[in-house]
C-alpha cells in the first residue's frame, strides 16, 4: 500500500472516531492495539493469513475487542481487516494518532519500559518529555520486555535512549 | 731313319716260336715297327693338337690373363677405395673427438648454469617458504589471538546478559525508570 493511501485510511479512521466523539479513547486503544499486533507473531499470523477468511480474522477481532475496547476501535480496526489491509494495520493506525495528537497540538511520544509505568511516572514522565523537546507531548506507553531495563521515548525523530539493552548492546559491540 | 727304312722295318714279320707264339727280340724295348708308328701317331696327334687346340689354349690363356688382370685392377680399385675410407674414418675419429670435447664442454656449461641457477631458485624458495611460515606463524598467532578475544568476548557478553537479568528486581527497574524521568527532566 503507498503513503497516500495508508494516509487516506488514517484520516477515514480518525474522522469517524472524532465523529464518534471517542478520538481520545479510539486513538489509544487503537495504538495499543497495533503494538500488540507488532509484537505477537501469533496474532499477526492470524490476522494476515489469506488462506483465513476475512469474516473469520474479524470473528478474531471481535472475540479479542469485544467488551474491552471502544465499539468504535473494534469496528474499525474489523473494517480494516475486511478491507485486506490488515498488513498496513500498524502504519495506518500510527497515523491516526499522530493525527488525533496533531489535532490537539500535542506530539506523539513513544515510550518503551520493561515494566508498566505508574500513572505518576507517565504524568512525570510526560512532563519532563515536555520539558526536554518544547513541545506537549501524548505519552503512549508501551511495555516491552526486551528492552530489559529503563526507558526509550521516540518523539518524532529524536530518540531517547536510557535502556539496559542499549547499555548491553554498546557493551557488546565495544567487546 | 727314310720312310724308306721305317716301310721296311714296318713289314718285317712276325716271328712265332715254336708253339705259335709272337716273340719281340727284347723284353724291355719295342719293336722297331712299334716305335716308328708310335713316332708317327705322336707327331700326327702333337700336330692336330697344336693345329685345333693351340688357338683356344691361347685364346683361353689369354682371357684367363685378362680376367686376372681385371682382379687385380679391381683388388686394387677396393684397395685404393678402402684406404679412401679409411681416410674418412680417420678423419671422421678425429672429428668425433672433437665433437665430443665439445659436446662434453657445452655438458659442463650446462651443467654448471643448472647448478647455479638451481642454487638461486632454492635459495629463492626457502627465503619465500621461510617468509610464508612467518606470516602463517604471524597469521596463526594473531588467529588465535582473535578466537581468543572472541572467546572472551562471547562469554563476558553472555555473562553480562545474566548478571544484569538476574540483578534487574522491580526496584532496580523502578530506579532506572526514575532516574530516566530525572535526567529527561534535567536536560533543558
Amino acid at each position: 500500500m503507498n503513503d497516500q493511501r495508508i494516509d487516506g485510511y488514517a484520516r477515514a479512521l480518525f474522522e469517524i472516531a472524532r465523529a464518534e466523539g471517542t478520538i481520545d479513547t479510539v486513538e489509544d486503544e487503537l495504538f495499543r492495539f497495533a503494538r500488540a499486533f507488532e509484537g505477537n507473531d501469533a496474532l499477526r499470523n492470524a490476522l494476515t493469513d489469506e488462506g483465513i477468511p476475512a469474516a473469520r480474522r474479524q470473528t478474531i477481532i471481535e472475540d479479542l475487542l469485544g467488551g474491552k475496547a471502544n465499539n468504535t476501535s473494534a469496528q474499525l480496526i474489523s473494517m480494516l481487516v475486511g478491507s485486506g489491509h490488515v498488513a498496513e494495520l500498524p502504519a495506518i493506525i500510527d497515523r491516526v494518532v499522530a493525527r488525533a495528537s496533531g489535532a490537539k497540538n500535542l506530539e506523539v511520544a513513544e515510550v518503551r519500559t520493561a515494566v508498566a509505568l505508574t500513572s505518576d511516572q507517565e504524568t512525570r514522565l510526560a512532563a519532563a518529555l515536555t520539558k526536554a523537546t518544547g513541545k506537549s507531548i501524548n505519552l503512549k506507553v508501551v511495555v516491552d520486555p526486551s528492552v530489559i531495563g529503563g526507558v526509550v521515548a521516540t518523539i518524532g525523530d529524536t530518540v531517547i535512549d536510557g535502556t539496559v539493552r542499549s547499555r548491553i548492546e554498546q557493551l557488546k559491540s565495544r567487546l | 731313319m727314310s720312310l724308306l727304312a721305317i716301310i721296311r722295318i714296318a713289314s718285317e714279320e712276325v716271328v712265332l716260336d715254336s708253339k705259335g707264339h709272337v716273340t719281340t727280340h727284347s723284353w724291355i724295348f719295342p719293336e722297331q715297327a712299334e716305335l716308328i708308328y708310335g713316332v708317327i701317331a705322336s707327331c700326327l696327334i702333337f700336330a692336330a693338337l697344336i693345329k685345333f687346340a693351340g688357338p683356344q689354349i691361347k685364346k683361353g690363356m689369354a682371357a684367363r690373363t685378362a680376367r686376372i688382370q681385371k682382379e687385380l685392377d679391381s683388388a686394387a680399385q677396393d684397395k685404393a677405395s678402402a684406404a679412401q675410407e679409411a681416410a674418412g674414418i680417420r678423419q671422421a675419429k678425429g672429428d668425433i673427438a672433437a665433437e665430443r670435447a665439445r659436446i662434453l664442454a657445452d655438458a659442463d656449461a650446462q651443467a654448471s648454469s643448472v647448478l647455479a641457477e638451481g642454487r638461486a631458485r632454492l635459495a629463492t624458495e626457502l627465503s619465500e617458504l621461510e617468509a610464508r611460515a612467518q606470516a602463517e606463524m604471524a597469521a596463526s598467532a594473531n588467529r588465535v589471538g582473535d578466537e581468543l578475544r572472541a572467546e572472551v568476548a562471547r562469554l563476558s557478553i553472555a555473562a553480562v546478559d545474566q548478571v544484569v537479568n538476574g540483578t534487574l528486581d522491580a526496584a532496580t527497574q523502578q530506579e532506572l525508570i526514575e532516574n530516566f524521568i530525572s535526567r529527561v527532566g534535567a536536560a533543558r
